[in-house]
């Protein structure tokens, strides 16, 4: 079972490699697309169904698709993907920068590195993670109005940057 | 450190670094932000299962709204980059350039 985990994560470190060499922005969302999926099946690995759920559904079905559309912003004629000169130099120097510190910093398995949550709870109906969200909006309420009131508040923050007509920013015009 | 903690460390640090040497696209940039904001989610959640902490799962979700607000703010300046100067390649933003 620490093999699978272990796999996951390399492959976390892998897509993260993939988006930070700069390669063009199809490939860098294909590799967070790959990244983020497998943090999910991290965060299944140690009991966090909900948790996992949230990032797929938020994350990659919400912000990322975005990403994925406005793509087409950054469009050119021969996009470089990881093959391309200037982008595999960046992936092999990350790639040896992670080797090293693996090499200085990172530890084993060991007993009790790896705690799931629930562990002795089979006949509780409720999960730890999904009554811990479901906190929010009790004695965290005021936590939820305050995101609500950012998220309210950046949505008239997109409206002004992108009004145009010498309005918004950005404009020589 | 455990693999576990290693990884998404490292995840946050490559991000940072894919971040700072940026190349030629903005949009590559806000992934590579994206890209912290996940390893950061990861980094929460981990935190609130494996210590079992049950009401700090609420932390992640936060920051889950709030880096939809982030990243919302960073595309609004991409699309207004691209109606400005037709692309959003970063050498383009040379209008105070001397």
């Amino acid at each position: 079972m620490t093999y699978l985990v272990s796999l996951l994560l390399i492959a976390l470190i892998v897509g993260l490699v993939a988006v930070a060499s700069n390669p063009a922005p199809y490939f860098a969302a294909l590799g967070l697309v790959v990244a983020a999926g497998v943090g999910c099946g991290v965060l299944i690995s140690h009991g966090g169904s909900f948790l996992s759920l949230v990032l797929f559904l938020i994350y990659l079905g919400g912000m990322l698709v975005v990403f994925a559309y406005s793509a087409a912003l950054a469009a050119e004629p021969f996009p470089e993907s990881w093959g391309d000169r200037s982008v595999l130099g960046y992936v092999v120097i990350y790639f040896v920068g992670v080797g090293l510190m693996m090499k200085f910093f990172c530890g084993g398995w060991y007993e009790g590195s790896w705690m799931i949550i629930d562990t002795f709870k089979e006949f509780s109906m409720l999960r730890g993670d999904i009554s811990g969200v479901a906190m929010m909006y009790s004695l965290g309420g005021s936590m939820l109005v305050i995101c609500a009131w950012v998220l309210l508040l950046t949505l008239f923050v997109v409206l002004e940057l992108t009004r145009g007509l010498s309005r918004g920013s950005l404009r020589a015009v | 450190m455990t693999p576990v903690h290693f990884s998404f460390c490292s995840a946050f640090i490559l991000g940072l670094m894919g971040l700072t040497f940026h190349r030629t696209h903005l949009l590559s940039a806000l992934l590579c932000l994206e890209g912290m904001m996940l390893s950061l989610f990861i980094a929460l959640a981990l935190w609130t299962l494996q210590f079992e902490m049950t009401g700090f799962s609420a932390a992640p979700m936060l920051l889950l709204a709030f880096s939809a607000c982030e990243a919302s703010a960073g595309l609004a300046l991409l699309v207004a980059t691209a109606r400005t100067h037709g692309t959003d390649r970063l050498q383009n933003l040379n209008l105070l350039q001397c």
